[in-house]
Formats: C-alpha cells, sequence, structure tokens
C-alpha cells in the first residue's frame, strides 16, 4: 500500500523548546533553506509513523501572529493558505498564560491545532502542576504533555496527530469569544467581509479578516483594499474600530490584545496549581549573577576570553596537523602524480588554486570557525548570549543598535558570512543594515590569522592587541557615524530574558553546523574560484602589470614593498591569503626580510579593514541587496587606504620623533 | 487644585460618585479645606454639581488634561541631568500640546489618539504614574499606558504589556542600560528608551 502523505507544521513561541520538538521528530533528515523570496529560513523533515510519511514544517519562531516582521506573516500565510494537515502549537509550560496569546491566534485561524505542552518537567520543578484535560476541554483542542529534550511524549504527540487526520479526534472547534461589544462588532464585520469579500474568505476565515481589521492589521489591510469591494469593508471596519474606541478608551488593536491576554491568563489560571510555593532555583541564582549590574561584565570579559582562548588552543593544534596533511602529503603527492600527463601550467592551476583553496578553506573553517560555533551555540542555548545582549544594550546603542546586535557581532568573529545572515535577529530593515555594516569590520578568524601571524609574531602580542582594540574603536567610531548618516530612528531594545537551561548536544551540532554551512556553501566555493583565477593570473603572468599599475598607491601612499600590492589585491578571494602569497611573492615565509616593523603595522591594518571578503560581499549582496554591498565594499577599500596612509606617516613621524629626542639625549 | 479635580475626573471615570471624605483622605487635606477647593472650583465653573455627584465641566476637564500632559512631559523621554533639565526649558510654555508630542517626541497619530483616551481616563492622579525606568529593583507598577510611536506600542502590547497588567523590574543594567522585568511570568528586557514610555502606577503593596 502506498504510505499516505501529510504535512505537520511547527507553531510556537522562541524558546519554547520548538527545535528539539521539531529534532525528535524528524531526527538527522532536515534540510533547511529559504521561503520563497524570503532571507527568512525554512527548515524541513520527514518521517515515516504507522503506515504515513508526514513531512514536519518548522515555522519560525515567533511572539504572534500581526505584521511585526516577515516571519510572522510567512507563518501565517502558511497556515491560512497551504492549510497543513495538523499544526503542532508548542508551548511551554512555564510560561502558559505568554503562550496561550499566540494559540489563540491560532484557534482564530480556525487551524487544527494539536499543542504539545513543552517542559513539563521545568514547571514541575518551579512547583506548577498543569491540569492537561482542562487545558484541552477550554481550548477545544488535544494538550500532549512532551518534554522534548529527552523524548517524552513525541510518540503521543504523533498519534494524537494521527488519529485527528484520520478523524477519530473531532476538534470541536473552540470559539475564542471577545467581551461582548468586540463579539458584536465581529459579527456585523464578519457578515460584510463574507458578502463583499467571497475571494479572500477562501484564503482566510471571514472572522479572522474580521479581526485583524479591527487590529489594523496593515498586511490585511492592503489586501482587502486590493479586492472589488474592498474599500466599503474598510469603511465599516473604521466604523467598527471607532464605536470600540468610544466604548473602551483605548486603540482598538490594544483592547484586542487586552483581551486575548484577558483570555489567556483566565485560562492558564484556571488549569495552573501551585502545588509547592516558588523556590529560588539554580537557574535564578545564576540569572542575578550573570546579569548582574556589576559583577556581570567581569563575569562577560571572563566567558570572553575563556572562549577565544579555548578555540585558538583547539584551533592552532587542529590547524597544525591539517596544514601537514595538505601542504606535505596531498600537495607533493598531487604534483608528481599530475605532472606526468598533465603540463605544467595546468598541474600549477589545479595545485595551487584548486586544492590550495580548499586547502585554505578547511584549515580555516574547520580549526577556528567549527569550535567557535560550538561555543557559542552553548553559550546561545543555555540563555547566557541574552544576558550577555542584555549587559551590552547599553554600548550598541551609542551606534544606534540595541543589545539583540551584540550576537551577530559575535559570530564575526569566526566567520563574517554567517554573521551577515545572524544579523536578521534585528527587527527593521535599517536595523538590520547598521548590523550588516558594523558586522563585517569585526575581524573574522582569517584576518586574526594576520593579525597574530604577522604582527603579534613578529612584533609581539601587545601590537597585536592594540590592532584589536584600534578595530573595535573603529567599528565604534564607523557604526557611529552610519547610524547619524542612515535616516530613520533606532528602535529600543525588547527581548526575551529565557532562564537557563542545559543545552542539548543535538541541538548545539545543529545550530552549528547551520552556520558552518553557510561558510561552507557560500564562503567556499568562491574562495576555490578565486583561488584558481589567482593561480591563473599568477601562471600566465598576468599579474605584473596589475601590479605596477598599482604601485603609486602601494608604496608611495602606504609605504609598502610594491610587491605586496598583489596578495592585497587577491586578499579580496581569501583573507588570509595575503600572508601566503606574500610569502610566494617574496620567496620566503621571514617576514622580518620583506618588511619593516613599520610596513608590517600598516600591512596588518590595511587588511584588517579593507573590503570584507568575496564571500562576505556575497552575503551582504544576498542580504540587503547589491547595491548597498557594493557600497559598503567600497568605503570599507577607502577607509583602509586612507588609514593605512595616516597610521604609515603618524608612526614614521612619531618614530621620528622619539629618536630625535633619543638623539638629543646622547649629544 | 488640579490634585483635586484630577481626582474628580478619576471617580468620574470609575464611575463613582465623589465623597468628600475620600477626597480629603486621599490628599491628605482636611474636609473643610477640600469643600473650600470644591466651592472655588464650581465658582469658576471647573466642575459642575448635579444628581449628588461632582463631575468636571468641559473647561475643568481641559485643565486637568493639560496638567496631566505636561506631567508626562516632565518626565518622559528627555535626557536625564542638566541637558534634559536645559531642553526642557527652551521648549518653554507649550501651547499646542499635540503638535509638541507629534513633532518634537514623534509620536504619530494613531498612538497620540490613544495616549489622549488613556489620560482622559486614568484611574488615580497622575502623579502616581511613573515610567517603568524610574522603578527602583523589585518595585512592582500596573500598567496605566504606553506612550511611543504606534508600532511600539502594539508591539509592547503583543508581548504582554497590556494596560492593567502587573509587571515587577527584576534588575536594571548601569548606565542607564536597559531593565529587566517579569510581566505575566515571562522576562522580557526592556531597552532604557523603552522602558521609559511605559507609564506604570506603583502597586501599593511593594515586594
Amino acid at each position: 500500500m502506498e504510505p499516505k502523505r501529510i504535512i505537520i507544521a511547527l507553531a510556537g513561541n522562541a524558546n519554547v523548546g520548538k527545535s528539539s520538538v521539531f529534532n525528535q521528530l524528524t531526527g538527522l533528515s532536515q534540510t533547511v533553506g529559504n521561503w520563497p523570496g524570503k532571507t527568512v529560513e525554512r527548515a524541513e523533515g520527514k518521517l515515516h509513523f504507522a503506515g504515513y510519511t508526514i513531512t514536519v514544517l518548522d515555522l519560525p519562531g515567533i511572539y504572534s501572529l500581526s505584521t511585526f516582521s516577515i516571519e510572522e506573516i510567512v507563518s501565517r500565510d502558511y497556515i491560512a493558505i497551504e492549510r497543513p494537515d495538523v499544526i503542532v502549537n508548542v508551548v511551554d509550560a512555564s510560561a502558559l498564560e505568554r503562550n496561550l496569546y499566540f494559540t489563540i491566534q491560532l484557534l482564530e485561524l480556525q487551524a487544527p491545532v494539536v499543542m504539545a505542552l513543552n517542559q513539563i518537567d521545568y514547571a514541575a520543578r518551579r512547583g506548577v502542576r498543569i491540569n492537561v484535560e482542562l487545558l484541552s476541554k477550554m481550548l477545544g483542542i488535544p494538550v500532549v504533555p512532551t518534554i522534548a529534550i529527552t523524548g517524552v511524549g513525541i510518540t503521543e504527540l504523533l498519534n494524537t496527530v494521527i488519529n485527528i487526520v484520520e478523524g477519530k479526534i473531532k476538534l470541536s472547534g473552540s470559539k475564542i469569544e471577545y467581551g461582548r461589544e468586540i463579539e458584536e462588532e465581529l459579527v456585523r464585520l464578519e457578515n460584510t467581509v463574507r458578502e463583499k469579500l467571497p475571494k479572500l474568505v477562501e484564503n482566510y476565515p471571514a472572522r479572522w479578516i474580521s479581526i485583524k481589521l479591527l487590529e489594523r492589521d496593515e498586511d490585511i489591510a492592503h489586501r482587502v483594499k486590493e479586492s472589488p469591494g474592498g474599500d466599503e469593508v474598510l469603511a465599516a471596519a473604521d466604523v467598527a474600530i471607532s464605536r470600540i474606541e468610544k466604548i473602551h478608551g483605548e486603540p482598538a488593536p490594544i483592547v484586542i490584545a487586552s483581551e486575548r491576554y484577558g483570555m489567556a491568563s483566565h485560562i492558564a489560571r484556571e488549569v495552573t496549581e501551585v502545588i509547592s510555593p516558588p523556590k529560588v532555583t539554580l537557574e535564578d541564582r545564576l540569572s542575578s549573577l550573570t546579569a548582574h549590574r556589576i559583577l556581570g561584565y567581569p563575569i562577560l570579559a571572563a566567558v570572553a576570553t575563556l572562549m577565544f582562548t579555548l578555540i585558538f588552543i583547539v584551533g592552532g593544534y587542529l590547524v597544525n596537523i591539517l596544514e601537514t596533511f595538505f601542504e606535505e602529503m596531498l600537495i607533493p603527492t598531487m604534483d608528481i602524480y599530475l605532472s606526468r600527463f598533465l603540463p605544467q601550467f595546468i598541474v600549477e592551476i589545479i595545485n595551487g588554486g584548486l586544492i590550495s583553496g580548499v586547502a585554505a578553506g578547511a584549515t580555516i573553517a574547520l580549526p577556528y570557525i567549527v569550535p567557535f560555533y560550538i561555543l557559542l551555540a552553548i553559550l546561545e542555548d543555555s540563555g547566557y548570549l541574552p544576558r550577555a545582549a542584555f549587559l551590552m544594550d547599553n554600548l550598541m546603542h551609542k551606534m544606534g543598535l540595541h543589545g539583540k546586535a551584540f550576537i551577530p557581532l559575535l559570530l564575526g568573529y569566526g566567520c563574517n558570512v554567517p554573521a551577515c545572515i545572524g544579523c536578521r535577529i534585528m527587527e527593521t530593515e535599517r536595523e538590520r543594515f547598521l548590523a550588516g555594516f558594523v558586522v563585517v569590520l569585526v575581524p573574522c578568524a582569517a584576518r586574526s590569522v594576520i593579525i597574530l601571524g604577522l604582527a603579534g609574531r613578529y612584533l609581539g602580542l601587545h601590537v597585536a592587541l592594540t590592532l584589536y582594540m584600534f578595530d573595535l574603536a573603529l567599528i565604534f567610531v564607523l557604526g557611529r557615524i552610519a547610524y547619524r548618516l542612515l535616516p530613520g530612528k533606532p528602535i529600543g531594545l525588547i527581548m526575551e530574558m529565557p532562564p537557563y537551561r542545559v543545552p542539548s548536544p543535538s541541538l548545539v551540532l545543529k545550530k552549528t553546523w547551520v552556520r558552518t554551512k553557510d561558510f561552507i556553501y557560500v564562503a567556499l566555493p568562491l574562495i576555490i574560484i578565486g583561488s584558481v583565477a589567482l593561480q591563473f593570473l599568477m601562471s600566465s603572468g598576468l599579474i605584473w602589470p596589475i601590479a605596477d599599475f598599482m604601485d603609486p598607491l602601494i608604496s608611495g601612499w602606504l609605504g609598502l614593498p610594491s610587491l605586496s600590492g598583489i596578495p592585497l589585491i587577491f586578499g579580496v578571494l581569501r583573507k588570509e591569503l595575503t600572508l601566503i602569497l606574500l610569502a610566494e611573492l617574496a620567496g620566503t615565509t621571514s617576514f622580518e626580510h620583506i618588511f619593516t616593523p613599520i610596513q608590517m603595522i600598516v600591512f596588518t591594518l590595511v587588511t584588517m579593514i579593507y573590503i570584507p571578503c568575496i564571500a562576505t560581499i556575497a552575503a551582504l549582496g544576498h542580504e540587503f541587496g547589491w547595491g548597498k554591498a557594493a557600497g559598503v565594499a567600497a568605503a570599507d577599500i577607502l577607509l583602509a587606504i586612507l588609514l593605512g596612509g595616516v597610521a604609515y606617516r603618524t608612526i614614521l613621524i612619531s618614530n621620528s620623533l622619539i629618536s630625535l629626542r633619543f638623539i638629543g639625549y646622547h649629544t | 487644585m488640579l490634585e483635586l479635580l484630577e481626582l474628580v475626573g478619576a471617580s468620574e471615570a470609575r464611575n463613582r460618585p465623589v465623597r468628600i471624605g475620600d477626597l480629603a483622605c486621599e490628599l491628605g487635606y482636611s474636609t473643610d479645606l477640600v469643600e473650600g477647593i470644591l466651592k472655588i472650583a464650581l465658582k469658576e465653573g471647573l466642575i459642575e454639581y448635579s444628581d449628588d455627584k461632582y463631575r468636571l465641566t468641559s473647561k475643568g476637564r481641559t485643565e486637568v488634561q493639560k496638567h496631566r500632559e505636561s506631567y508626562i512631559h516632565e518626565t518622559y523621554a528627555h535626557r536625564p541631568g542638566l541637558l534634559g533639565r536645559l531642553a526642557r526649558m527652551f521648549e518653554g510654555n507649550i501651547g499646542d500640546w499635540q503638535n509638541h508630542w507629534r513633532r518634537r517626541h514623534g509620536i504619530d497619530g494613531d498612538s497620540l489618539k490613544g495616549f489622549y483616551m488613556n489620560i482622559h481616563d486614568l484611574d488615580g492622579r497622575v502623579e502616581e504614574t511613573s515610567s517603568l525606568a524610574d522603578l527602583n529593583q523589585g518595585e512592582r507598577g500596573i500598567v496605566a499606558f504606553t506612550l511611543g510611536g504606534y508600532g511600539l506600542v502594539r508591539r509592547l502590547a503583543e508581548m504582554g504589556l497590556t494596560p492593567g497588567t502587573e509587571v515587577k523590574v527584576v534588575r536594571s543594567a548601569p548606565f542607564h542600560g536597559p531593565i529587566e522585568i517579569s510581566v505575566r511570568g515571562v522576562s522580557l528586557a526592556l531597552g532604557r528608551g523603552v522602558a521609559s514610555k511605559v507609564y506604570v502606577r506603583k502597586s501599593r503593596w511593594q515586594n
């Protein structure tokens, strides 16, 4: 028998354990992509259960179904138009009232909903017991208690889903009732909607459209206006709104939100039983310690230091192994084999381009980026990152951003590509772009290799750290300038602070994979292509005219040896390549023979600032459009050239002043 | 006088008749004094007396409204310290409040309408409200209204900060950083700017 296919969609607030449920349902058979035409992640997975092939779709984690973000529109359009067979509403049992607000909205959409009452263990530890039968009765939907992280209740959840699909459980179609005044207006408006907009009603329930109109939902109002007869409906809605506002003395959307919360809190109170008074738990203590107004900052500094030390120890160790493999085993072997039947020119391109491109990707990505993202995911899932964002909010505000931007900024230390994509957590277009602009200035792992490998190794760690500090200051100043220049107003921080939890290893790995995947899919191909192109230019000798052309800028303004122009050009492809290429061009890896100390500083500085690498430009283009990406790239190049030249002259002058004084002492 | 008018307005909003004893108790004045003030108010046409009830006249209503607006303005979204005081000084006497809120504070039409509805129906004196940002750690309050752009007001309502909701300040970050509040069983971090736009009535019973 052909297995029957059904689709279920997971919906719920952020931080309720939705991804744990998703993981339990689908295991490893997941695909993560984007919603068509939107920069919103779409995760999908499949499983087989009781003769069914079930597709599970993870709707983006949201707070409500109003139009504050693209995520919310994507989710509700999916529910309303695509109509999955069942919607699993994942709910955090320890924050029932808040979560029920969302459940009520799902019920308004008249979707077939099953509630997964998650984290009941956590609620129990807080001394709260929930009457599941009563909750189910009051909402008119099946409720299944789960502990997703350990898999408790998942099978029952699936059974319930199947029972709904087979019609064994009838959904009573509970009607969420508002106050009398609103209900009267709703009934009236619903009739008008049904009468005037037969087309729209095919997609959305008429009652839901009416509620959304009373809430002045822009997206729905727009759709109504587009339909024939829509103007009359909008006029009727306006009349209803003004009547409601007159009675309640509040704007209609606030009245509706209030009433929804009223229902949520009523249900929550009815079904919750406090069996023991809430104790101060370990999580609470940890929370007050790590977000403490004074102690929080040294803890943040300690966590960051520990994290980066760990990464550079582990990373350095892995780099050594991988480099040995590529440079001493793979490339020489390939060289011998390929030379037998291919011309030297092609061999050079394959070895110097293709293979070393892969090698560079692998020696940067795996050793530094992967450990970084594992640690970051642990910090994120445990709940520490929101605390850090809380502490950093003030500083971020100086750049016109708020605390949440701290998270993509941290991501940037691994690789700028996932960091650009991470800017999606910001609420408005403006904030996203501002965060994106700042994030590409963060020294990623590749840039750290240069800072540490050149300035750090030859001039001492203090110089490397000074450069880091300079970069941070630069990020701050540029962020401030961009904030002043960009039109629009900054928005404040509104962020949920989830309680501390023990992170689940599988979710941490999954998150790490998703972020590393951004690097592998976006950055790595470009690195390899760039590498091949570069090798081609080198092997064919086309590179020298370019170098001559660049010379006035490189040696004239920046005071660098003229051969360093070429690595700088190709650093666009891969930042860490600049050092390797420089060594190749100069025929030595002892950089103290190529550069004076001043030149080392200028070179590191320029590499650090000028143009995010090509993969980052691609990510910027993808997220913000190519115009903005080009703008950012051009601004960074100009800035790097400007600062490089200024730094060269400043150091030169201050050095000569010092030496003058020095001479003065002696004579 | 204005305090008294406010209380008259508030009990009107609550649909409760005003008793002189209550007013005196609330303000800590003697009943004689209250009676005296009410008489003056009557004479000036700020309140009217019928069916055993004191009611604000439209003139009185306007006075109360203005008083509330200027009180809220005193505490609203200006920089703390000298700069804020200077800014307010330069603004001087504001004649056209609507225009001022709109121009200077960027509060758009819809939320301005909501704001006026809210201060019209304020339950109690405006002096009893304060912005969430001015609450100390551990203090509780009941959301009275939110004064800001329409988007922000709605977003906060969706997050559960609807009028009448109890909130508790869990902690605040230093240097005018954000504050963490507990609302409907959830911890929420609000930037100082956001918090300063949410006005609460302090709960009498503190924890």
